[in-house]
């Protein structure tokens, strides 16, 4: 059944990787990819990807494959606003919260690339149509997703580029370092609830990049091990995302709604932050959810734009 | 019973003296204990006038309106359920389990998806959606022969919210922005309202007091029975529009202000008539004090439970409801209204 | 077997078909109603006919024969994949869901003598919900959702119960101790739902609403073993069910065990419920629409075990169905899908004058 399903996307696959060769000269070398579900062997250049994950959909990019399949991103119809230009019209194959199968099996891929969260029943049904890529669930760390990119990348046979984005990365967050004395300055990352504020951890892509451009993130004590964020702050708890600088994020991109409705607040108006004009309006998108190299670029245009004040 | 009754009828002004004292100590709790860093003891500075800005900032700005509000809203519940508990002449009857809070939530569920923002909620909605879930609740009772048997009204109600539930998770589906929003406002909360929303409520909360005063002898004489009413003079049809308005009309405005919170319609009234017997108007009067008390009792729990943050208000009415609910139904005769 | 209209010379009843037949020796015979039969054929159908367009229809659209290729493992690999492993699995999930959940109403209803009596209303879903999404959080106690889910959905029956047991079963006022019970668990799930992160909350999601993308095949198993005998003791207590929907009194004569016959069929509700709700979440609605057509189509008569489960069955594939094809590729989780569709009926049901509620 596995071979029989599979044969006629090797036969594209071989014709599309000897294509490859007589033209540029490539050799598509058989490689071992270590998974979340174990090593997985793939041969043969990938053309036909299906990313199941927005850092997925990212590396992809970076890597210069089109993806014939992606996720539409949290909160919204179709893929990460920052992505859209470049993913074109990439066919829609479910949310995050829900993929389609069926809709991934509809275009018949060669490669999939799926999040970390990817569940074993799903991986069980998506790995028959394709080798399904499941990076290894590492919990919270800023650099989780370079490990993410640099997979993906191996899977994709395009590691070049992928690295040389994630060096590019780090050398501009270094630049952005050496124009603050570096962990002098605080930042917070918080995004504002109809019920107050959350805390986003210290340990998430968009806190990581913060560190590494010379802030030191603070998350004023209240993310609990493991979370992403904390619960929504009582108010007269909210001295507790006071620092130098505050980045504020709604779900939703419009990041100026968020302060507009934080600025109502007269518990808000109290912080040192607001006081000094420190706080910057995100894409609370970007910055939550997120990851990748091409979006790690996007929110160091942010604390640029948020140095130059 | 009887002995009780006359009791309660003696005892009316005392009880009411005696509960508003209590309201007093509960405010003042509510004023010095918080989830943030200001203790009783600052909070108390605060109170004779001291205590640096900070304090004066959390005491004065957050936990005085929050208070406040918590008054008004739980007054509003507590006498919307004893309204409609008469209205219905059905102990078991609640604004959260008929649905009348589902309808309000599911409007501004959709006025959310529109446009409006949580902040700017327009009272009216909230309003018109318990208006018409009161309506449908009663008219479904009323056609079913129902509003004789306590357990069918609430089979209805429970119905009710269910539907009315489901259609608010369709439009978290439709709409992610309203349900990062909706998943925070479909549990009753007292956390970060301000004087201001408790302004934009009070006229409603006026009108709907003049309209109590009109109805509660009437419905005190529905009491007896329809035929007698009819023979005192009163119009029961009449009667029971207004009690439908003014419900819609109480429980609206708690809505717009705080989110659906169940129970403190039933608890109420039930405890008002276990201190003052089953006249409607002596009931509708303890209400006054024992929907605050109750209200501003919750909100303060729910500040301390998770300190630093909070526990929604919803979520404590309902584990503090649901026993109540079934000791009246355990009650071997339910009692009458 | 054979088929006459009467035997010995005693005629059938109006309305009753008397199928006689000698088996194994000994002569049996069987009255069946008419109405009711055909009912079933009809809904019988109707179920087949859906099923082969859930097996056709979806992002890749197969004929009818390519599906049922597709089916036997003859056609093109990708069909067979896309029919045995995705959309088998799934129709067997919604029919076998929808039966349950509607032959669990149907019990229930009949049992409490009002049809907006079912496991959904007094608070069984939101036990099992509670539980779920508390796994699906990462508080469970290291049990996937579905076991958690049957886990809650016992703990709410369980306390419901020991809280009404002293007022019985009659008079139903154990719903009421049911909706608080209920009201309780729909107040936890709504507080675990507001403290977890949005992409946790985001995959706890469709343990509230009722889906059958996120169906395990572990519970559809356990679902699938429960509802066979299930079915049988639903139509021995069919009987005795009938004439419970009267009076205890005319049971006790007919020498029926009123009480014997009550608890069980409320303990064969429950369970039914519990292990659906364990495959597809919350989707309690089927539960009242699904007896409220099999009562339509079918006769008056008698209870409607078997036209409720068809009923059932055929309205959770239908729904399935459309939730698929509504958004596509987005699915809409066919919970959403039942409350658009049950709303009007059920504000119907509440608000026609003429109703019956018993």
């Amino acid at each position: 059944m596995r071979s029989s399903l599979k044969f006629p996307f090797k036969c594209s696959l071989l014709l599309g990787a000897g294509l490859c060769l007589a033209v540029t000269a490539a050799v598509a070398q058989a490689r071992t990819v270590a998974t979340a579900h174990g090593e997985i062997d793939i041969d043969g250049r990938p053309e036909r990807v299906v990313t199941l994950y927005e850092g997925a959909l990212d590396a992809a990019l970076v890597a210069g494959v089109t993806p014939l399949g992606a996720v539409a991103t949290r909160g919204g119809k179709g893929v990460a606003a920052y992505l859209q230009s470049q993913a074109g019209d990439v066919a829609i194959v479910g949310t995050a919260r829900e993929t389609n199968i069926e809709a991934v099996a509809a275009l018949g891929p060669d490669l999939i690339l799926a999040a970390p969260s990817l569940s074993d029943e799903q991986y069980q049904l998506l790995s028959r149509l394709a080798p399904t890529i499941v990076p290894a669930d590492t919990g919270f760390r800023p650099d989780a997703w370079k490990e993410q990119a640099r997979l993906y990348a191996r899977a994709l046979d395009r590691e070049a580029p992928v690295s040389a984005a994630i060096e590019a990365v780090e050398q501009r967050a270094d630049a952005l370092a050496e124009q603050q004395p570096a962990g002098e300055t605080t930042a917070t990352l918080a995004r504002w609830m109809p019920h107050g504020p959350m805390i986003m951890s210290t340990r998430l892509f968009s806190t990581g990049l913060l560190a590494a451009s010379g802030y030191a993130v603070r998350d004023g004590g209240a993310v609990r091990e493991g979370r992403p964020h904390s619960d929504p702050l009582s108010l007269e708890n909210l001295a507790r995302i006071d620092s130098d600088r505050l980045f504020l994020a709604t779900l939703n991109d419009d990041g100026d709604k968020a302060l507009a409705a934080a600025r109502r607040s007269p518990a808000f108006e109290r912080l040192q932050v607001v006081d000094d004009g420190h706080v910057v309006a995100v894409d609370g998108q970007l910055w939550t959810s997120a990851s990748g190299p091409l979006a790690a670029q996007r929110v160091l245009d942010d604390i640029e734009q948020a140095l130059a004040q | 019973m009887t002995e009780r009754t006359a009791a309660g009828r003696v005892a009316l002004p005392r009880l009411m003296l005696m509960l508003l004292a209590v309201l007093g100590l509960v405010m003042l709790t509510s004023l010095l204990f918080g989830a943030g860093s200001v203790g009783p003891e600052a909070a108390w500075r605060v109170l004779a006038g001291g205590g640096s800005g900070d304090e004066r900032f959390t005491v004065l700005s957050l936990r005085l309106p929050r208070a406040l509000v918590g008054l008004a809203v739980g007054a509003a519940l507590g006498i919307a359920g004893g309204l409609i508990q008469a209205a219905a002449r059905n102990p078991l009857a609640e604004p959260g389990l008929l649905g009348v809070s589902a309808g309000s939530a599911l409007a501004v569920a959709v006025a959310l998806v529109l446009g409006a923002s949580a902040a700017t909620l327009r009272v009216s909605v909230a309003q018109l959606g318990a208006l018409v879930g009161c309506l449908l609740v009663l008219a479904a009772a009323r056609l079913n022969g129902a509003g004789s048997d306590p357990v069918r009204l609430v089979l209805a109600g429970a119905v009710l919210s269910g539907l009315l539930g489901a259609l608010t998770s369709l439009l978290l589906l439709a709409d992610q922005r309203s349900a990062d929003e909706i998943r925070f406002w479909i549990v009753g909360s007292l956390a970060g309202r301000r004087l201001q929303e408790l302004k934009a409520i009070l006229p409603s909360l006026a009108v709907a007091g003049v309209l109590v005063m009109l109805i509660a002898r009437p419905l005190a004489a529905m009491a007896l029975g329809e035929r007698i009413a009819t023979g005192l003079g009163h119009h029961p049809g009449l009667i029971r529009l207004l009690t439908v308005l003014a419900v819609a009309l109480l429980v609206g405005a708690a809505t717009a202000v705080a989110g659906p919170i169940a129970f403190i319609g039933l608890v109420v009234p039930f405890a008002a008539r276990a201190l003052a017997g089953p006249d409607v108007r002596r009931t509708l009067w303890l209400a006054l004090p024992l929907g605050p008390i109750l209200t501003v009792g919750a909100d303060i729990l729910s500040r301390l439970l998770i300190a630093p943050s909070e526990m929604p208000l919803g979520v404590i009415t309902a584990l503090i409801g649901a026993p109540v609910l079934i000791a009246v139904v355990r009650a071997h005769r339910l009692p009458a209204v | 077997m054979t088929c006459s209209a009467d035997r010995d010379g005693v005629p059938a009843p109006a309305g009753f078909r008397r199928l006689g037949g000698v088996v194994c020796g000994r002569e049996y015979s069987l009255l069946i109603d008419r109405r009711a039969a055909l009912a079933n054929l009809l809904l019988l159908a109707a179920v087949l006919l859906v099923a082969v367009l859930a097996l056709s229809l979806c992002s890749i659209t197969l004929s009818p024969r390519q599906a049922l290729a597709g089916l036997f493992g003859t056609g093109e690999a990708i069909h067979v994949f896309v029919v045995q492993e995705l959309r088998l699995v799934r129709l067997m999930a919604g029919l076998a869901t929808g039966a349950a959940f509607s032959l669990a109403g149907c019990l229930m209803q009949t049992v409490a003598r009002n049809r907006l009596a079912t496991p959904g209303i007094i608070g069984i879903d939101n036990g099992a919900t509670a539980f779920a999404v508390a796994s699906v959080v990462g508080l469970g106690v290291g049990l996937a959702p579905p076991p958690m889910a049957l886990a809650g959905a016992a703990t709410a029956t369980v306390v419901t119960f020991a809280l009404a047991c002293d007022v019985g079963t009659r008079g139903y006022r154990f719903i009421v101790a049911g909706i608080g019970v209920g009201a309780v668990f729909g107040a936890l799930t709504q507080l675990l739902m507001m403290r977890v992160a949005i992409d946790v909350a985001n995959a706890a999601y469709p343990w509230t609403v009722g889906s059958l993308n996120a169906r395990n095949s572990e519970a559809l198993r356990w679902l699938l073993i429960g509802l066979l005998p299930g079915f049988a003791v639903a139509l021995r207590l069919a009987r005795a069910l009938t004439i419970l929907r009267f009076s205890d009194a005319i049971a006790r004569g007919l020498g029926y065990r009123a009480s014997a016959c009550r608890h069980a069929a409320l303990a064969l509700s429950v369970t039914l419920t519990a292990l659906a709700v364990a495959v597809a979440g919350p989707v309690g609605l089927v539960a009242l629409i699904g007896p409220e057509m099999a009562r339509r189509l079918s006769s008056p008569r008698g209870v409607p075990l078997t036209a409720a489960m068809l009923a059932g069955a055929l309205l959770m594939t239908l729904a399935d169905l459309v939730g698929r094809l509504l958004l596509a590729p987005i699915e809409v989780p066919v919970g959403i899908v039942t409350a658009i569709v049950g709303a009007p009926l059920l504000l119907w049901m509440l608000l026609r004058p003429e109703a019956r509620l018993t």
